[in-house]
């Protein structure tokens, strides 16, 4: 598997980030850099990491998606989490991992809605 | 599609890890389990495996139906001839690792299964076997 499979799509000034259903290791690190690229060549302000074809979220991949978000945290970007299913959400729980401070939505709308309040929020300010 | 009711498959490699995990999905999913208990089994076989070509390299996953009193589980392997584990009972405990790992590899691991037992002699290897039973301990 290479990144090539994975979907990086720009909607206004966030980036949606589909996530494949089963990625190798490789693939989970090269996400990654393509993820922080795309934040600095787009401009981007947000990313959506939709998870909702992850069948399997183990703590490599799972310290991997936190890992990313620190990481375009310190590029000024925010990161959501979207679309767990409840079958993940159970292990992961069990599993005893936590994806650190991520927000996480139900789906890819609500990420949308959550950025865009985040934006005008940061308006206001 | 995973017919047979045994088999071994390698764990040498990371896209071996993506393939030991397919098979765990199969034949759990084979079997009957529902879908939270197929992502348990997937999930813990991926953490042992990962642990496998971690720590030792190389190793198989080893699996096979079992029946304990009439009821049917899974029961999945992991052996290798690695370093082995100097201290078990560290290594079970929650939050330890040896590594770069979240430290939640065996225990998580156990949480998720019915069962998990592991055998370690240091220079010779270890085996990890977890199993879970179609009518659970857990929903």
């Amino acid at each position: 598997m290479t990144t090539d499979m994975i979907s990086v799509v720009k909607v206004r000034d966030i980036l949606l980030v589909t996530i494949p259903a089963d990625p190798d290791d490789g693939t989970v690190c090269a996400l990654q850099e393509k993820v922080l690229q795309a934040m600095m060549r787009y401009d981007a302000r947000g990313l959506i990491l939709d998870i909702a074809m992850v069948e399997t979220l183990d703590s490599f991949f799972a310290r991997t998606l936190a890992e990313t978000s620190r990481m375009v945290a310190l590029m000024g970007g925010r990161t959501v989490i979207a679309g767990m299913r409840p079958s993940v959400a159970i292990t992961t729980t069990q599993l005893g991992m936590t994806l650190g401070t991520i927000a996480s939505t139900l789906n890819v709308d609500r990420a949308l809605d959550l950025l865009s309040r985040f934006g005008e929020r940061r308006i206001l300010e | 599609m995973i017919s047979a009711e045994q088999g071994t498959a390698p764990v040498a490699s990371e896209s071996d890890i993506v393939t030991v995990r397919k098979i765990s999905r199969e034949m759990a999913t084979q079997m009957g389990f529902g879908i939270t208990d197929v992502t348990r089994i997937v999930t813990a076989v991926s953490e042992l495996a990962r642990n496998i070509y971690r720590y030792a390299g190389t190793g198989i996953m080893q699996w096979q139906i079992i029946n304990r009193n009439g009821i049917q589980g899974i029961e999945l392997s992991f052996v290798d001839q690695g370093p082995g584990i100097p201290d078990l009972a560290l290594a079970l405990q929650p939050g330890y690792t040896s590594s770069d790992g979240l430290g939640m590899g065996l225990p998580g691991s156990k949480r998720l299964m019915d069962e998990l037992e592991i055998e370690s002699e240091i220079g010779t290897g270890t085996t990890v076997t977890i199993r879970k039973w179609l009518r659970g301990t857990s929903y």
